[in-house]
């Protein structure tokens, strides 16, 4: 080039990385020289369509193995599907601190609590007209418990409303992890997933999501999570719909 | 920003950068998740060298541009060399995910991969991930003025392939 910016310092301005004074002295060359000016203007566009290309690999869904494999960290499938829902309806990367905030949020939901154990041990489903329901210590937790004060063995993860606005709740015994979304029958069982050999007991399978449990509650989540507020506003209406009128929930 | 107290809280939330990381390298889409399955799998093991209180993400593109370089190495220069276009056209054909559906990608990937890969790296540390010069000349160790070179030749060729203000 001819003109007194080297090429180096002029990417260095227009990156950002010069100091006040050298930035001012290269913004006024530019400004004074067409060629500089068009040739911004032209790195500025290219930088923008270059990276919105790739940014749609982070809005993309996350392929299961890629899940799978940072699964070992305890949360990790807790974390990444409400991240990626998050993305997805508001497409825009949230900041990190708010991400942790949200993590820290949901995994202290799922682990605060006792661990008393409850003696009683009943199977937790039963089907009723060719569906399967909750029954006996699951349904009463989904009825009673909230995430943040789990009484038996069964702990309540997540709390949030389905397309039809019918209320779902995952949940986690000993032994399995699974969905229920409320209809007028009861809280009928979308999915429940058998824990990984040597995650039964309390601890492990409380804290990380089965990878299909956490694919499900993504497929059926409309919106975000229910905060511990909503939470405790949907127990005390009674789980019901909270956008069709209640005859609705659950019928499909 | 990006500083994290355990391994575990970062890890997650920074795999959806990592892996566009992975698709600024890579020639195609299923390249970049292997490239990004084997540096999360590669940082688990080796979570110990990360120290708490440094940016863990700078450790972990570091981690990904190494194993990359390695995979390039062993793939030989020859084959590397003819990677780029012909092959990401191809690409659309495979319908594995929603992320070919994309015709922006295939072009972005596909004029990145004729770049070198020495420039590549650069272009895409401070270009796509926002990683500044002197970040980048830290994870990838190299002097800063490398760096700011490299990065004016390849975003010259970036904006002769690509173009700067026709549309998308």
């Amino acid at each position: 080039m001819v003109h007194k910016v080297s090429d180096e310092t002029f990417f260095a301005w227009l990156d950002g990385e010069l100091d006040a004074g050298e930035a001012a002295r290269v913004e006024a060359e530019v400004a004074a020289d067409p060629r500089l000016s068009a040739m911004a203007a032209e790195h500025r566009a290219m930088h923008a369509k270059l990276k919105g290309a790739f940014d749609g690999v982070i809005d993309a869904p996350m392929p299961g193995q890629l899940l799978a494999a940072v699964g070992n960290p305890p949360q990790a499938e807790l974390i990444d599907f409400a991240d990626a829902k998050r993305r997805r309806e508001r497409s825009f990367w949230p900041s990190v601190t708010q991400w942790s905030a949200m993590a820290a949020t949901l995994a202290v939901g799922v682990l605060i609590g006792t661990l008393a154990p409850q003696a009683r041990n009943v199977a937790p489903v039963e089907v009723r007209g060719g569906k399967m329901y909750a029954a006996s210590a699951l349904s009463n937790a989904l009825t009673d418990d909230l995430a943040s004060a789990p009484r038996g063995t069964v702990r309540i993860g997540l709390t949030f409303a389905d397309q039809s606005g019918a209320v779902c709740r995952s949940f986690t015994d000993q032994a399995s992890s699974g969905l229920a979304c409320r209809d007028a029958d009861g809280w009928r069982v979308r999915g429940l997933f058998a824990a990984p050999e040597g995650q039964t007991g309390n601890y492990r399978m409380a804290v990380g999501m089965d990878p299909n449990l956490a694919a499900l509650v993504d497929s059926t989540m409309a919106g975000e999570p229910f905060d511990a507020a909503q939470e405790k506003a949907a127990r005390d209406k009674g789980w019901r719909s909270s956008q069709k009128p209640s005859d609705q929930a659950g019928r499909e | 920003m990006d500083q994290f107290e355990s391994f575990e809280d970062g890890l997650p939330g920074l795999l959806p950068r990592l892996r566009r990381f992975a698709h600024t390298l890579s020639r195609n889409p299923a390249d970049a998740d292997d490239l990004t399955q084997a540096t999360v799998e590669r940082a688990l093991r080796s979570q110990a060298l990360w120290e708490p209180g440094t940016r863990l993400d700078s450790w972990l593109y570091r981690i990904m541009r190494n194993l990359w370089i390695d995979t390039v190495r062993s793939r030989g220069r020859k084959e590397d060399l003819h990677a780029p276009v012909e092959e990401a056209e191809r690409m659309g054909e495979d319908p594995r995910s929603a992320i070919e559906a994309s015709i922006d990608l295939k072009k972005a990937m596909a004029a990145m991969q004729s770049l070198p890969d020495e420039q590549r790296e650069i272009v895409s540390l401070i270009l796509i991930e926002g990683f500044g010069y002197r970040e980048c000349s830290e994870i990838l160790g190299l002097p800063i003025g490398t760096v700011s070179s490299r990065l004016v030749r390849g975003r010259t060729a970036l904006l002769e392939m690509m173009g700067g203000s026709q549309g998308e």
